[in-house]
This record gives C-alpha cells, structure tokens and sequence, in this order.
C-alpha cells in the first residue's frame, strides 16, 4: 500500500470509526439491516412506508383523507 | 469573497444532492466540514419561498401589507430556527454532549431542504389544484399521492432531525430518542403558540 493511500485509508477509519457504533443486543443484526438501507438511497423504503401509511389513512378514515390534504394544502 | 460564495453555491448543490442520495455519509460531512456560507443559499430559498408565499396566499397587490406580512413570516422562520437550534443546544447541555454549536446549526440548516421541498410543492398546487378536495374518483386519487409524497418528506426530514442529533451532538439512540421526548412537546407548544399568533398554520420548522 503506498504512503498516500494509506493515509487515506486511517483518515476515512478515523473519519467512520469517531462516533461509537450503535448496539441493541440481540437486535443488532436486524437493526443494522434496516438502517443500511436508509443510508444509502433510501428511497425505496421512504416510498414503500408512507404507501402503507397512506393507504392505513384510507383504511381508517375513507374519504375523509381528503380533508386532512385540504387542511394540509391551506397550511402553507 | 467572490470565490468563497461560488465555492460554498457548489458545495451546498453536491450536499444536496448528496442528502438525496446518501444522507448518513453526506450529514457526517456536513457536520465536520460544512461551511456557515452554504447556509446563505438555504437563506436565500427560504426567502425566496415567503416572498412567493406572501404572495400567493394574497390575493390583492397592496405592498404595504404584502411587506408587512413578509416581514413577520421571515422574522417567525429565522426565530424558529433559533428556538430548535437552541433547544437542542440546551438539551446536548443537560444530557453532557460533546458537540458544538456549529456543528447543529449546519446539521438543522440542511435539514431545512425537506421543508423547504414540502412547502414550495404545496404552494404550487395551491395554484394549480387550489383546495378543497372533492370526495370523488379523482379527489381521492390526488389526495392518495399527495399524502404520500408528505408521508415521503415526512420521513426524510425525521431522518435529517436524527442524523443532526447524532453527528452534531454526539449521541447514540437512547440519548437521540430523549431528546427527541424532550424537545417535541415544546416545539408543539411553540407551534400552537405560532398558529394562535396567525403566523403559522403548520411551523416551518
């Protein structure tokens, strides 16, 4: 590895490793799963969540959806 | 100082994009290498955004109101901006964070830029689909993607707020969701105090 390439590399480790990674037991592994996918394009998942949201809405209030977007579209 | 603004315009346009693409590597840039300048163009939008707000909530062409009404909602968006900026800085004080004060006014800037996306669209299809929605086939339907595309925004802005409070204070997840309990009650207090005033329907925050 030539000297600038290395110094590269510890500057990146240093730059990855400065906050402490985050833990939660045994969940670690899932938790780690779900947010690699939210730091990289996190799109798809954005997208996929708030369809489920939405149509929840949609399920629980029926029409009325239309008058939260009203209120939403008044609150600029 | 010419130079330092056309600088700061093109790193404010790659952190942009990159909070598009990649937030999390993108916010720990921002965080530690940001510069106070790229806020300017956040600044700059945002005033940009009242003026044709301003505007486009009133009907009639009187300046003297016009300029009035802009000036109190520029004045309530920068204070608000201060009050979240200097909540979370009291929050990181009583939870010991090692983090600077620099460092959450450029995470809480680029966090604007849903905010910012959330109010320019809504005003536009203020003028292009003005309210109310009907209940029918296709009120339903336009309210169905609007209210995904605000659930999306929603979703990234939460995002931004947490990458904020974990690069710019330094803290892991139990001390992020404190104080996210903290400082949400009080912004909604603050919100409705805003709303009450006539200044806000929802906060720009």
């Amino acid at each position: 590895m030539t000297d600038a390439t290395y110094k590269k590399f510890v500057k990146r480790w240093e730059e990855v490793t400065d906050l402490p990674t985050q833990t939660f037991g045994p969940a670690t592994p899932y938790y780690k799963k779900f947010v690699a996918r939210l730091k990289v394009m996190p799109w798809g998942i954005l997208v996929l969540g708030s369809i489920v949201v939405v149509v929840g809405l949609y399920v629980l209030l029926g029409t009325a959806i239309t008058v939260i977007v009203s209120i939403l579209q008044k609150g600029f | 100082m010419m130079q330092t603004i056309a600088i700061a315009g093109i790193l404010f346009a790659r952190n942009v994009a990159g909070i598009l693409m990649r937030p999390y590597e993108t916010y720990r840039r921002i965080v530690t290498k940001g510069s106070v300048w790229e806020l300017g163009y956040i600044g700059a939008l945002v005033a940009l955004y009242l003026a044709t707000a301003t505007i486009v909530k009133n009907p009639y062409f009187r300046p003297f109101f016009l300029t009035r009404q802009y000036v109190v909602l520029l004045s309530a968006t920068g204070c608000t901006f201060c009050v979240v900026v200097g909540l979370y800085a009291i929050i990181g004080r009583i939870f010991k964070s090692s983090g600077t004060l620099r460092a959450l006014v450029m995470g809480w800037g680029y966090s604007l830029v849903p905010t910012l996306t959330w109010f320019w669209i809504t005003s536009l299809l203020y003028i292009i689909l003005p309210p109310p929605r009907t209940t029918g086939v296709l009120g339903i339907a336009f309210s169905v993607v609007y209210l995904i595309f605000s659930a999306v925004v929603l979703f990234w802005k939460i995002i931004l707020a947490y990458l904020t409070i974990r690069f710019a204070l330094r803290f892991d997840f139990k001390k992020i969701v404190a104080t996210f309990a903290v400082a949400i009650p009080i912004l909604g207090i603050y919100s409705v105090a805003m709303y009450r005033l006539g200044i806000f329907k929802i906060p720009f925050i």
